[in-house]
């Protein structure tokens, strides 16, 4: 019974049986209303059922698509997709909800900020979150990191680990009281071991892996994010040629935008901040150059707002320009300590 | 290209002890190897000092928290503080006698270096130097003391001249963190501080880090180089100093008088895995920083000692100055010869 295994409520999926829709192909070519007025349920309800049905039956039948050319997916199609796919969480609830959920897959985003404000912890944070099983409402995948600064410390890296496993165990007692067996079977040293770190020493280095990294991910499909941190340490020493630098980078963007949207996979790019001449005063803006600022879909850029680290949406199609304080605590990025202190106030 | 095993390396990076329980759990352990750790003071904060001990410290057995290896110590300014590097190897080979060298100064290779063009070029021979292997013991520390002398006069403050500085630093840096990662060295550089002028919103009033602005004898201050070197480091940490007078009746002064006392203190200002914190530590003749944390005001048994006999600082500095002559040795109790007031960063002021 095909209707039997479509994500929605036991009662809805009664009422489809009792009403003699049991396969998909007799949802396909109702209308919400017709469903509504069989099933007695609100329209709005019934519209949610044929959105889950049509879906499902997409999946079924992928070969049966009604794109122009190959390839080609209507924007309705593209749409379910991503609501389908779950956003990596950045462990802080204040962050994650100004990026819509976390950061997206097929995306590059690319964050910046003052030295010691959190990169490379966030990045530490991505490249664990990414792990958190599908039961959790995580991707359960892998992660790339690659490292241009050093700033990688495996401690680190097995600290947060731990907290997240910590956290995931807690998840479990709180919704699944009823069912003990179900526990945390994933270890620290997993997270770590799903991990693949790359040390970069050079820029040429740098290219050679983006360009290697399609090849790399081809036999590891399970990688769920690519980690750059930072794309700018290599790129900022004597290059006299600045028209190459540009075009390298182009090169480099291009390529990895490719890899997110062919491998369904988030990247992340961190940079590094400069001081701008601008109207006679000096600013901080993101390094590399205006031509570098096109090559990322959002833009995250992280600031001290007096004693508390902010991040803020600089650039993105579909978020709106926002603020959120976030906190780097022991076990990692969370949401920032005088927030929940105002809450306990209240 | 494969991407390294995590669970192959060491699940910590080795460290390098600095000596100090307190200083060393800061710092998680020490100074970190395979990365760059900035040491950013004003002079005769005690950065030098700290350099000069993890030289003699690099050499003991990691069992001892060393990394059992010799160290390059390439000098910017002054002379090397040779009298002061004696002392302190003196010391170590008489209380880890069977753990260090005969001579723990046949380990330290010096070098000195005054621009940074020349800096370039001392790396690449560097890098070959390491390579071939010809030393007693492999090369496990790199000291620069300090970064910011190289930059001291050769650059103007025109955009372009700023440019190529900043390249330059990336350039030093990037070559730094290459030779850390292919012999897993620990590398250790100095930097100086500038006064902060003005209200906090020109650009050396960024905030960098866990500290709102630094205060090192009651200046604000901030690191030199600007906001590019910092994107060049992993890890700041920050030595202040403090001088409070205090009226003492010391036994050992002539009469009454007003000394002062000199207050340490070293900050973790940024790190990718250290938490912010900060303790206190003071500097021996033995050059033991002990120190004691900011928060727990845990105070080390020696330490306590030490900081009662530091008020009298100032009346026997010239004793002091008598004592490296060997004159006066057996007067004082050991933990009494404070600072060598000949050293590099005291010269200076």
């Amino acid at each position: 019974m095909e209707v039997g295994r479509l994500p929605i409520s036991a009662s809805q999926r009664g009422k489809l049986i009792s009403a003699g829709y049991t396969t998909l192909a007799s949802l396909s070519s109702l209308s919400p209303s017709d469903l509504a007025r069989d099933l007695k349920i609100r329209e709005s309800e019934a519209l949610e059922i044929l959105k889950v049905a049509s879906h499902d039956c997409r999946l079924d039948q992928p070969e049966k698509s009604n794109g122009i050319f190959t390839g080609a997916q209507t924007a309705w199609e593209m749409l379910h997709e991503e609501q389908s796919f779950p956003r990596i969480t950045t462990s802080c609830a204040d962050l994650d909800n100004i990026l819509g959920g976390g950061i997206n897959c097929k995306e590059v985003t690319e964050i910046g900020g003052v030295p010691g404000i959190g990169k490379t912890q966030l990045g530490i944070q991505l490249a664990v979150n990414v792990q958190i099983p599908v039961d959790f409402g995580g991707l359960g995948g892998k992660a790339v990191y690659i490292d241009t600064e050093g700033s990688f410390m495996v401690e680190r890296a097995l600290q947060i680990a731990e907290a997240s496993v910590v956290d995931m165990s807690h998840y479990n007692e709180l919704l699944r009281k009823e069912l003990r067996t179900c526990q945390v079977e994933i270890q620290p040293t997993d997270i770590l071991k799903n991990i693949f770190y790359f040390r970069i020493c050079s820029y040429t280095e740098q290219i050679a892996l983006i360009n290697h990294l399609d090849k790399f991910i081809l036999e590891h499909k399970d990688v769920k994010i690519v980690i750059i941190d930072s794309v700018t340490f290599h790129f900022r020493q004597d290059f006299e040629d600045l028209a190459l630098r540009t075009r390298l980078l182009g090169g480099m963007a291009l390529k990895l935008m490719n890899l997110a949207n062919k491998y369904n996979l988030a990247v992340v790019i961190f940079n590094q901040v400069t001081t701008k001449h601008k109207e006679g005063s000096f600013q901080l803006s993101l390094a590399l150059g205006d031509s570098w600022s096109h090559c990322s879909t959002n833009r995250v850029i992280l600031y001290w707002n007096g004693d508390e680290r902010n991040a803020h949406i600089d650039k993105s199609p579909s978020l709106k320009s926002a603020s959120a304080p976030f906190s780097v605590t022991r076990k990692g990025i969370r949401n920032s300590a005088s927030n929940h202190k105002r809450i306990k106030l209240m | 290209m494969t991407p390294q095993n995590l669970l192959v390396l060491p699940l910590s990076t080795p460290k390098l002890s600095i000596g100090c329980p307190i200083l060393d759990g800061c710092l998680g352990g020490g100074i970190p190897c395979n990365s760059i750790t900035e040491l950013v003071g004003e002079s005769g904060s005690g950065k030098t000092q700290v350099c000069l001990q993890l030289t003699v410290r690099a050499q003991l057995p990691p069992s001892h928290g060393g990394l059992g290896g010799s160290s390059l110590y390439i000098h910017t300014e002054f002379s090397f503080p040779l009298r002061r590097l004696q002392q302190l190897a003196n010391h170590y080979q008489a209380s880890h006698a069977n753990l260090i060298g005969l001579n723990p100064l046949e380990d330290i290779y010096v070098h000195a270096v005054h621009d940074a063009q020349q800096m370039v070029h001392v790396l690449r021979d560097i890098e070959t130097f390491m390579g071939i292997g010809h030393t007693r013991l492999p090369v496990k520390l790199i000291v620069i003391d300090s970064i910011a002398a190289l930059f001291g006069s050769q650059y103007n403050r025109t955009p372009a001249d700023l440019k190529c500085r900043s390249e330059m630093f990336f350039k030093i840096s990037g070559k730094l963190k290459a030779l850390a990662n292919k012999f897993g060295v620990a590398v250790v550089l100095t930097n100086q501080v500038v006064d902060v002028i003005g209200p906090a919103d020109g650009i050396d009033g960024v905030r960098l880090g866990n500290l709102e602005c630094l205060h090192t004898s009651a200046r604000r201050v901030s690191p030199a180089l600007g906001l590019a070197w910092a994107h060049c480091v992993n890890s700041r940490v920050f030595l202040s100093r403090h001088e409070e007078s205090v009226g003492v009746n010391s036994p050992y002064a002539h009469s009454t008088s007003i000394s002062s006392q000199t207050q340490r203190r070293l900050h973790v200002v940024f790190s990718p895995h250290l938490a912010p914190a900060s303790a206190q530590f003071v500097i021996t003749k033995e050059g033991q920083n002990l120190g004691r944390s900011a928060r727990h005001q845990y105070l080390h048994p020696i330490s306590l000692l030490v900081n009662l006999m530091m008020k009298t600082r100032r009346a026997i500095r010239r004793s002091c100055i008598e004592t490296l002559n060997d004159k006066e040795d057996k007067k004082w109790p050991p933990f009494m010869h404070l600072f060598d007031h000949n050293s590099p960063s005291n010269i200076s002021r």
